[in-house]
């Protein structure tokens, strides 16, 4: 941890401190977390858009030299993880660094930027932070992997995995066809590795010898609950009956744990042409 | 960092008498039996209780004592009983609930914005409460009335940094970790004063120049080693006889791109052992070196003494997320035992040390990679049975595909994107002098992602996937008792005894329930354990 994170820290503990005992003995509100309540204000937020658009074409004329046209850094800090940039208020920490420089560390004054300018260059950093902080596993970020990047394998080779191991439950020209236009690359690849979702049935026979089909619902090892050809759920303790489950996934389960990624690769370059 | 003692917001109210409740260090020290002082009920992280009133013979009429609800906030927290009361905690609040009937003695809620967010449980000294908050505070709690004593910062919240972890209680130190892995932060342990938070020590996962081999399993012309990673998210265990402490890190940064930080990137993925007093590293070992899948090593590591191949050790076991079982010598830090305890297809071998050796191939690919092993196990808690001298762990074989989605060196972030496919969970039973599965509880869902308990009644407690709470056989992994509450059980069950009736605790979703063997065996009350109502106002 730097010196100044430490301090920032420090600060940011005060305020927060003192805004915490301030509130506690008016018994007022709760102060508002980082960042502010989260009520939506589109208005707002396109005007933020379009300054941090001015911002980026400033940030790249002013800044990106030593800072990089994404703020991660180069010759000077990277500002996505920087303390004092995510700490700043209105330009209160950035604002007087911008203008005064850091002259010892060989940042210059840029002086001739206007507060309106600063303001927008601000807003190009809270958008690459959002960007940054966004691109998680579970962030929307890189959904949009091109297939390009996807489609290192043959069509060949691709087919020819097909024809051996797809083709007695799947067509090109029948339930795959146009498959390549119904879902995203990543979305592509991943149903076809696994189409998960695709409920099991199951045939229960009671001891008085009916047998019931349906849909599986439970089977937890307690009980097997089933919703039957006739729409009606109906349960068992699972000791008393006899069940036979039918898992339409288990092929994929069984090819999911043979794939080289080689395979992978090819049978998305084949799929890939199926639009 | 004295700057922090301005922080405290109330002076601490001086101790007024000494009531029975208090916590005794000591406890920690002994058996776990008739409380559940600590996270994971004693320093050993075994989560095994020498209770044997609920015992395989009679698990079958286990029945409902009573319930506690919180209205609605969800529980992720372990609890924690000491001397009849039991406390439970969310996000920025704690409950103080009379463990013998549910009825609640005091609520604390932090009046903040945000009341939500996780929270894995509170630590005990004397008479305070500790825990971690979403917002990275460390809060100190009055035990027995739940005013607020005092609260610190402990992290920077605006780089996505958040509190939950239990922080763990060593003599006078409070040790606590810190979580987050959005934006990329260094981990840290830090120790600090009981009595007003002041640091004690900090312990970096990221390494310092004059910390020679751990420095140069990094790459030095970006300013990746200091962005880092090796978050620590879990409360780890402590060895008395030795004075270490053991923690598991978290995973290094960028999450996904290892062309960014070429080297083994220490301390990230490792179990530390640290001495309590000064926080300095006495030993470590990696269970992941080089990771680039997110499997931060921040499973509990289990300690537990016995002969292995003949020899008398000092050992500490882990299930990890990368699907690796260890079996170290926990005076130094050497392997014993790796094993995979679900197909592992990242590793290539393994070193003179026993740290698995990453294959290259495996590394997230801008066209994806096949990987498995991950994530075999989560931080949900397992445990170990001197008993049967097995390791119970919920585990999970699934197939995952990883993505280089920001490839170069001044990648951030996640940097990547995985998926988890056609995932099949199950407990496990690890033979610990083999690494070998003894058993494996079937597959009709029982293994879920819960913690686990384990007991002198020769009993295995946690929770299936279909979220039935069960009881198992220890030796044999046969489901003796169930009951399916509604809700779903992320934590770990705790075992108690007051009056000489034992209690079993599961937090699920917003509820505290607490079962017990129909009534009590026929004896009086023992006087010398007291009432709670005699020192809580």
């Amino acid at each position: 941890m730097g010196e100044d994170l430490k301090k920032s820290l420090v600060v940011a503990g005060l305020v927060l401190a003192a805004v915490f005992l301030l509130k506690a003995q008016e018994g007022g509100a709760p102060p508002a977390g980082p960042g502010g309540p989260g009520a939506r204000n589109p208005a707002a937020e396109a005007a933020h858009a379009a300054a941090a658009e001015r911002g980026r074409a400033l940030f790249k004329e002013n800044c990106a030299a030593c800072h990089a046209e994404d703020a991660t850094g180069g010759r000077g800090p990277d500002l996505i993880r920087s303390t004092l940039v995510r700490h700043d208020k209105n330009g209160d920490l950035i604002g007087p660094v911008v203008a005064n420089g850091r002259v010892e560390k060989g940042m210059p004054p840029f002086s001739s930027l206007t507060s309106s300018q600063v303001s927008d260059i601000i807003a190009f950093l809270q958008s690459q932070i959002t960007l940054f902080d966004l691109h998680t596993r579970f962030g929307p970020y890189p959904n949009d992997i091109p297939a390009e990047r996807l489609a290192t394998g043959t069509v060949e080779a691709g087919k020819a995995y097909f024809d051996a191991h797809c083709s007695s439950c799947h067509s090109p020209t029948g339930d795959l066809a146009g498959i390549a236009k119904k879902y995203n690359p990543p979305d592509l690849e991943v149903r076809f590795l696994y189409p998960s979702g695709t409920p099991s049935t199951a045939v229960v026979t009671v001891p008085s010898g009916p047998k019931f089909e349906g849909t599986l619902v439970l089977n937890d090892g307690f009980y097997v609950g089933i919703q039957g050809k006739d729409g009606w759920y109906h349960s068992w303790p699972a000791n008393s009956v006899k069940v036979e489950v039918h898992d339409p996934l288990a092929a994929h389960a069984a090819l999911l744990e043979k794939y080289t990624d080689a395979d992978m690769h090819n049978i998305f370059t084949y799929l890939e042409t199926l639009k | 960092m004295k700057p922090f003692a301005a922080l405290i917001l109330f002076a601490c109210l001086a101790a007024a008498g000494v009531p029975a409740q208090e916590f005794n260090p000591e406890l920690l020290n002994k058996p776990l039996s008739s409380d559940w002082p600590t996270y994971n009920g004693d320093y050993t992280g075994r989560r095994y209780s020498s209770l044997t009133q609920i015992n395989r013979g009679n698990v079958s009429s286990l029945t409902l004592a009573w319930a506690f609800q919180t209205h609605g906030r969800s529980l992720e927290s372990m609890p924690i009983e000491v001397d009849g009361i039991m406390y439970i905690s969310a996000g920025n609040e704690i409950w103080a609930i009379d463990a013998r009937n549910g009825h609640q003695i005091w609520h604390f809620a932090r009046p903040v914005a945000q009341v939500g967010g996780s929270n894995k449980g509170v630590a005990m000294w004397k008479d305070h409460l500790y825990m971690t908050t979403p917002d990275a505070q460390l809060l100190c709690v009055d035990a027995r009335t739940g005013k607020m004593i005092w609260q610190i910062q402990v992290d920077d919240p605006t780089l996505k940094a958040f509190g939950g972890v239990a922080p763990l209680v060593i003599r006078d130190h409070i040790i606590i970790g810190t979580s987050g892995d959005t934006a990329d932060l260094p981990g840290f342990l830090e120790s600090v004063d009981p009595m007003d938070g002041k640091i004690q020590w900090r312990w970096d996962a990221m390494p310092k120049k004059d910390d020679t081999v751990a420095w140069n399993s990094w790459p030095h012309d970006t300013n990746v080693s200091t962005r880092g990673g090796g978050m620590t998210w879990i409360t780890g265990t402590y060895d008395p006889s030795l004075n270490l402490l053991y923690w598991g890190t978290g995973n290094p940064h960028p999450v996904e791109n290892g062309d960014a930080r070429v080297g083994a990137n220490l301390y990230t993925c490792t179990i530390v052992a640290l001495n309590p007093d000064t926080g300095k590293l006495v030993w470590y070992f990696q269970s992941s070196p080089h990771d680039t899948h997110d499997w931060d090593t921040v499973m509990t590591p289990v300690l537990f003494d016995g002969t292995f191949k003949g020899k008398s050790r000092k050992m500490l076991a882990q299930a990890n997320k990368n699907g690796l079982f260890f079996v170290l010598d926990r005076t130094n830090g050497k392997a014993l035992i790796s094993e995979a305890f679900v197909p592992a297809n990242w590793v290539k071998g393994y070193d003179d040390r026993g740290q698995p050796i990453p294959d290259p191939d495996k590394e997230p690919k801008p066209d994806g990679v096949l990987v498995t092993g991950g994530v075999g196990t989560n931080w949900q808690a397992p445990s170990y049975d001197p008993d049967t001298g097995l390791f119970y762990v919920n585990s999970r074989e699934t197939m995952g595909v990883f993505y280089l989605t920001m490839p170069g060196k001044s990648a951030e972030g996640w940097a990547g994107r995985d998926f988890f496919l056609g995932s099949k969970s199950m407990l496990k039973a690890i033979d610990v002098q083999t690494g070998k599965i003894r058993w494996t509880a079937d597959t009709l869902g029982r293994g879920g992602q819960s913690g686990i308990l384990s007991t002198a009644g020769h009993l295995v407690f946690t929770a299936d996937m279909s979220q039935n709470l069960v009881a198992l056989d220890a030796s044999t992994g046969r489901a003796l008792w169930h009951v399916y509450p509604g809700g779903s059980f992320g934590t770990g069950p705790i075992t108690y005894e007051l009056d000489r009736r034992q209690y079993v605790i599961f937090l699920d979703d917003s509820v505290a329930y607490a079962f017990a063997l129909p009534s009590a065996p026929a004896h009086e009350p023992v006087a010398s354990r007291g009432s709670h109502s005699s020192s809580n106002p």
